[in-house]
């Protein structure tokens, strides 16, 4: 059952460009988005397993040979495969509509398929190596998908997306070898269990320093950010909500914390650098975010601030500021998945992205105003939306810490974030309306329906946090507070 | 002690070829037979895990790629080698076997040995029981790099119908 969340979208994707040929558009949408439904309860399915255990850990035989087809899921795994899952159907619902704009279709929905499959992949395996294949997996449809529309500024976009990840990549496969020579073994629980035993603090050092360089350029966390604010916007929406919502969360933000409490261990010094940068992120990726005029880029410069409050989150080390990151990384996949697909849906009624020539549009399309207000506050931190939540368990954790200059910095960046969203609504929704947008109308069904099924899970999250909070937010927290003895009671 | 000399001469050897040659597809074939020969070099060496890495990842996953992406990319004309190229390359050849023999002996000697890591097996067992998942991951990387020629070159494909 496990396996399906790698195997059936690779399997889904590899006939998507044949079945393409038969059925340009319905057959493709149906396959996808019933796929991605299937995923998403399978991981719905997955919890009472996972609560009752606390992992599993499955092996494959091949026609009754044992082969090292080895995955496990624990809290934190699952909370991610649900997060990938959800908002993934949700741009895909999105896409049936929004795709006809750019056609092929099935070529688009295979890449994407990938693209779940590598992150499925990287969320599931329990060694290193494969971590780094998976994250090819979802970096090489990336490229593509950012690429798709074959504009002189998307070709632009991949390429230096490309570049800054082969760098990243290289950096992870660097340490993941240097961590080989001197445990001798790949998976987390050899690693785990050779590390404890090793005196080698310097080269380990070294090592957590790659993988943080890697996996931050992966996150965009300032100073590694510079490719996203170009490779965000220049994407297709669906696309953008991908990158933005799931993409740097999983194999940037998954990825490092996996290793760093789970294989490594979190120390005091690792702690104190991990939260100085992300509250760096929130802080200038926040201030950059004023000053921008397209929707899209406003939005991508947001991702990494809100990847920074994140990464403070998990960073402090207790369980409260971890369950408080983690839940921030849900929230913010939802919510910015919904500002990306909104953003599209603005740019799909009026042509444009530029907030200087929109306004008023909120008495001409009050569903996309209405969704995005909501994800926007939501992202803001305004109470009853899910946002506000995560934002308070991250503070509270932060002062419960004696970290109170770093619970300043998230209040007055929670400020600043309010500012912004403020800027998009007032330019684009309020105001006068544009003789230009006399005639515009709503966005197509499917992609209102998207945002407003977004909007909805921004709405119930915040006001049902309770059980949100137990069912999904506590057992991943609890998987990573365990810290190294996770990984070493798996199977056991 | 002829064997690594075959093996150890063939990865130069193919190394150079894979710089100096013009086609683009040759080139990449050059690539992936020097990495055979690595990956022989590794396995023979007592690394399995690295051999199978050189091997299955470099060797045949890239090679791949590369050989997708030319054969989708490239025009339909024969490239010309450069003169040059072909005298360089003996020449090539010729100096890096002379410096081999007059200075990696004695080099080698130098080299502490390498303490024997836990990593077993037969080529066969590391590739199909050991690293299961990463020959999936591969298969993933090749149909996203299939998939993403199909998608980033169908402009092309319309513009030669039209």
């Amino acid at each position: 059952m496990v396996f399906s969340f790698i195997f059936i979208p690779l399997l889904i994707a590899a006939c998507l460009p044949l079945i393409g040929k038969v059925s340009k558009k319905i057959i493709p949408d149906v396959l996808t988005n019933t796929t991605l439904a299937f995923l998403l309860l399978n991981s719905i399915l997955l919890v009472k397993p996972v609560f009752s255990r606390g992992s599993l850990l499955q092996n494959i035989n091949w026609f009754g040979e044992l082969v090292n087809l080895q995955i496990a899921l624990d809290g934190f795994s699952l909370l991610m495969l649900f997060t990938i899952s959800l908002v993934s159907l949700c741009i895909t619902l999105f896409s049936i509509d929004y795709l006809k704009h750019y056609g092929h279709q099935a070529n688009f929905y295979a890449l994407l398929l990938v693209m779940v499959a590598g992150m499925n992949g990287l969320v599931l395996v329990p060694d290193l190596f494969s971590v780094y294949l998976f994250l090819e997996v979802a970096a090489v449809a990336s490229y593509a998908l950012v690429a798709f529309g074959l504009g002189p500024e998307e070709l632009e976009a991949s390429f230096k997306y490309l570049m800054l990840s082969v760098v990243a990549s290289a950096f992870i496969l660097l340490s993941i070898t240097v961590i080989f020579g001197l445990t001798g073994s790949l998976s987390f629980q050899a690693v785990a269990r050779g590390l404890q035993d090793l005196n080698a603090s310097l080269v380990l050092g070294v090592c957590l320093a790659f993988f943080i360089m890697g996996f931050g350029l992966k996150a965009a966390l300032v100073p590694f950010h510079a490719w996203l604010p170009d490779a965000h916007p220049s994407a297709p929406a669906p696309i953008s909500a991908m990158l933005s919502g799931l993409l740097i969360k999983v194999s940037g933000i998954y990825a490092l914390f996996r290793i760093v409490y789970s294989v490594v261990g979190m120390t005091p010094a690792l702690s104190k650098v991990l939260m100085a940068m992300g509250a760096i992120s929130i802080v200038v990726a926040a201030l950059l975010a004023l000053g921008q005029n397209d929707v899209k880029r406003m939005l991508a410069y947001s991702s990494i601030s809100q990847v920074g409050y994140i990464i403070l989150g998990l960073a402090i080390g207790t369980p409260l500021g971890i369950a408080g990151g983690l839940f921030h990384l849900f929230n913010h996949a939802v919510a910015k998945g919904l500002l990306f697909l909104n953003s599209g849906s603005i740019q799909h009624i009026t042509g444009t992205r530029n907030l200087n020539e929109l306004g008023g549009l909120g008495k001409k399309v009050p569903v996309t105003a209405g969704t995005n207000l909501i994800g926007a506050l939501s992202i803001a931190g305004v109470p009853p939306l899910a946002g506000f939540w995560s934002k308070l368990i991250i503070i509270i954790a932060l002062i419960q810490a004696d970290h109170f200059g770093y619970a300043l910095v998230a209040i007055l960046a929670s400020i600043l974030t309010l500012w912004y969203y403020l800027l998009i609504q007032r330019k684009a929704f309020f105001g006068p309306l544009n003789d230009r947008w006399l005639k515009i109308k709503e966005a197509p069904f499917w992609m209102t329906a998207a945002n407003v099924i977004l909007a909805l899970l921004c709405l119930l999250v915040g006001i049902f946090f309770s059980p949100v909070f137990k069912t999904w937010i506590a057992p991943a927290a609890d998987a990573l507070a365990r810290g190294v003895q996770q990984v070493l009671m798996w199977g056991i | 002690m002829i064997i690594q000399i075959i093996l150890l001469s063939g990865l130069v050897l193919f190394s150079i070829l894979a710089i100096l040659l013009k086609d683009l597809l040759k080139s990449a074939l050059s690539l992936a037979v020097a990495s055979l020969f690595l990956g022989i070099i590794f396995f023979r060496l007592g690394a399995p895990y690295a051999g199978v890495f050189e091997i299955s990842v470099v060797a045949g996953l890239i090679t791949v790629l590369f050989a997708l992406t030319v054969a989708l990319t490239r025009k339909d004309s024969e490239v010309q080698e450069a003169r040059l190229t072909r005298l360089v390359f003996p020449l090539f050849f010729v100096i890096f076997l002379i410096i081999d023999g007059l200075v990696m002996k004695s080099l080698l000697q130098q080299v502490p040995a390498l303490p024997t890591g836990p990593e077993t097996g037969s080529f066969g067992e590391v590739l199909w029981k050991a690293r299961t998942f990463d020959l999936v991951a591969q298969l993933g990387v090749i149909l996203a790099g299939v998939l993403a020629v199909l998608a980033l070159f169908r402009k092309k494909e319309e513009d030669k119908d039209e």
